[in-house]
């Protein structure tokens, strides 16, 4: 396949198998590619799969159908470079933050000096220099979010998967991670799958966004979104961004029949 | 809530005991352990020792007021005039139970904590094994005693293997659900970047575990006491067991109520050390939310 996509789904379906013998397709024929860089989001009903994916994708899960290559190489043979944040921080309490955002090194055992100095900067670059010896009962819940989110790059992931990483957060919170969240990815040049239920997250954030249909999960719509970067707040109220927000709330609405 | 101002001048006689710890003077907030004497620890403390001495006072009342026959029922004086008569012959019997119990609690908690461990590491282990123990487990571990005799004989070894035996079923219970309530996402970023099992179990599994196996040690400690009593009752000619049984023949109360103050003050003290322990070893968990 092609070589010059960070992710290739090609054909990809899931069917998890109950013990009763019962089967549930829970993704069917996605297909899709993502070039390097990427910003991905991914939008859909509860329940649609979205999270399946983001699993098959990272590996902890086997596609039924289908194969997915990543950088052009299945992702069975060790690709070193994904990482993931999920919706809750889960930071280990008997590590201060700076040895939390060190552990998947540790794991890898690729943990230097020199990745000590990283992880501080990771933790500065989320403004969070400060707290680095703090531990995370110490810190509001969009900390440890930011906390986590620097684990998952200390590995220097090409990919970042996240799944709901701010849907915990209140929504002031979540706008500032937003930005947060647009200035790390452009500083790192990392291709990033993002995981939301927020629609106008999703557009402000996103080259593309994914909309992911229900039973079975399947791809409804993929547009591109061609808002000029960097994001400021202004485009939350452009008319071009609201046409967008409408446009995929028309895909969402249209499945479930609200519309 | 006491004003600070109010609490800090006349409570407690905290003979010695400094409220604010070194570290908290150095202004140095940022280890996850709570203050070593806290105001609400000398606090807690104080009220425990409060119930203790007052349950002496009312057992003591009763048997004043009451005047039972000697050979019935005796007062905490009478135990405790005991104690002073005979410190040795108490002491050294107190250091046989002790030590029974404390090489079974040993031997039954890293039995336990193994068990538990391969019913969470393994699933051929778990579906062959965990029926298995769930049956044995419903045995009276007393009603094993006379056969440990019958195997390790008269001495030692048959006390401390009756000890273990009690104190191994909560370990293993313990341990198992420490282990299998990491949260997913754990064994997901684990998995994610392809960490060794031992490295998982090292840096994750067994960290998380730690306040769940301390809640089962807490439980096995004081049962393996009654493990060790209960194999110097059977087969004995030494330990605390043996001091009430000899007492019961001799309908010496006063030593038998003795025995059973020891029995109590050392469960009590040994239940203390291992939470103690347990805290120390996982500091995060008073911060847990
Ligand atoms: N391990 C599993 N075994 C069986 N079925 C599963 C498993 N994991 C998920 N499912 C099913 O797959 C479907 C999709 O679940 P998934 O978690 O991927 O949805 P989602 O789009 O992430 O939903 P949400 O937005 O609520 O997080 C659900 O119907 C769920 O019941
Ligand atoms: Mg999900």
């Amino acid at each position: 396949m092609n070589n010059e996509y960070a992710i290739s789904v090609n054909n990809v379906g899931k069917t998890y198998r109950s013990r009763d013998g019962q089967s549930n397709t829970v993704l069917k024929g996605l297909d899709f590619h993502v070039k390097p860089g990427q910003f991905v989001s991914i939008v859909g009903q509860s329940g649609s799969g979205k999270t399946t994916l983001l699993k098959t994708i990272s590996g902890l899960q086997e596609p039924t159908e289908g194969e997915i290559l990543v950088k052009g190489r299945p992702i069975r043979d060790g690709i070193e470079d994904i990482a993931m944040v999920f919706q809750s921080p889960v930071l280990l309490p008997w590590r201060n933050n700076l040895d939390n955002v060190l552990l998947p090194l540790e794991f890898r055992g690729t943990r230097t000096d020199e990745s000590r100095r990283y992880a501080q900067e990771l933790l500065e670059m989320v403004g969070l220099g400060g707290k680095a010896k703090r531990y995370s009962y110490e810190l509001s819940g969009g900390m440890q979010q930011r906390v986590a989110i620097c684990r998952a790059l200390v590995s220097h992931p090409e990919l970042l998967l996240m799944d709901e990483p701010f849907g915990a957060l209140d929504a002031m919170t979540r706008d500032s991670m937003n930005f947060e969240i647009q200035r790390i990815w452009q500083a790192t040049g990392c291709s990033v799958l993002f995981v939301t239920h927020s629609i106008s997250e999703a557009v402000w954030l996103g080259d593309r966004v994914v909309v992911v249909g229900d039973r079975p999960g399947r791809i409804i719509a993929d547009i591109s979104i061609e808002l000029p970067r960097p994001r400021g707040k202004e485009h939350r109220f452009s008319t071009a961004f609201s046409d967008y927000v409408s446009e995929i709330e028309s895909h969402i609405g249209v499945l479930t029949g609200i519309s | 809530m006491a004003s600070p101002e109010i609490s800090d001048i006349g409570d407690v006689g905290s003979d010695g005991l400094r409220r604010s710890s070194p570290e908290a003077a150095l202004g140095e907030p940022s280890a996850p352990r709570p203050k070593r004497f806290s105001r609400d620890s000398v606090a807690a403390g104080a009220k425990a020792v409060a119930g203790i001495v007052g349950l002496f006072v009312v057992w003591q009342l009763l048997v004043s007021i009451l005047a039972p026959p000697e050979y019935l029922f005796v007062g905490p004086v009478s135990a405790f005039a005991e104690l002073i008569e005979r410190p040795e012959y108490f002491a050294s019997n107190t250091l046989v139970t002790l030590q029974e119990a404390l090489a079974g609690f040993a031997l039954g908690t890293a039995l336990g904590v193994l068990c538990g461990a391969a019913l969470h590491y393994s699933t051929t282990v778990r579906s062959f094994l965990y029926p298995a123990l769930i049956a044995i487990d419903t045995i009276p571990k007393v009603a094993l005693a006379p056969l440990f005799i019958v195997w390790f004989g008269f001495g030692f070894e048959s006390k401390a293997f009756v000890a273990m035996a009690i104190a191994f079923f909560p370990l293993v219970i313990n341990t198992y659900d420490g282990l299998s309530s990491v949260p997913h996402e754990l064994q997901e970023l684990a998995r994610i970047n392809k960490a060794s099992p031992w490295k998982k179990m090292t840096k994750i599994d067994f960290i998380y575990a730690v306040p769940s196996i301390f809640s089962g040690a807490k439980i096995s400690i004081s049962l393996a006491v009654g493990g060790a009593v209960v194999g110097e009752f059977i087969a004995g000619s030494k330990g605390l067991g043996y001091v009430v049984l000899l007492a019961n023949s001799q309908v010496d109360l006063p030593s038998m109520f003795a025995a059973f103050i020891v029995l109590a003050a050392i469960a009590l003290a040994l239940f203390f050390i291992v939470d103690f322990a347990g805290r120390k070893l996982a500091p995060w968990k008073s911060h847990a939310k």
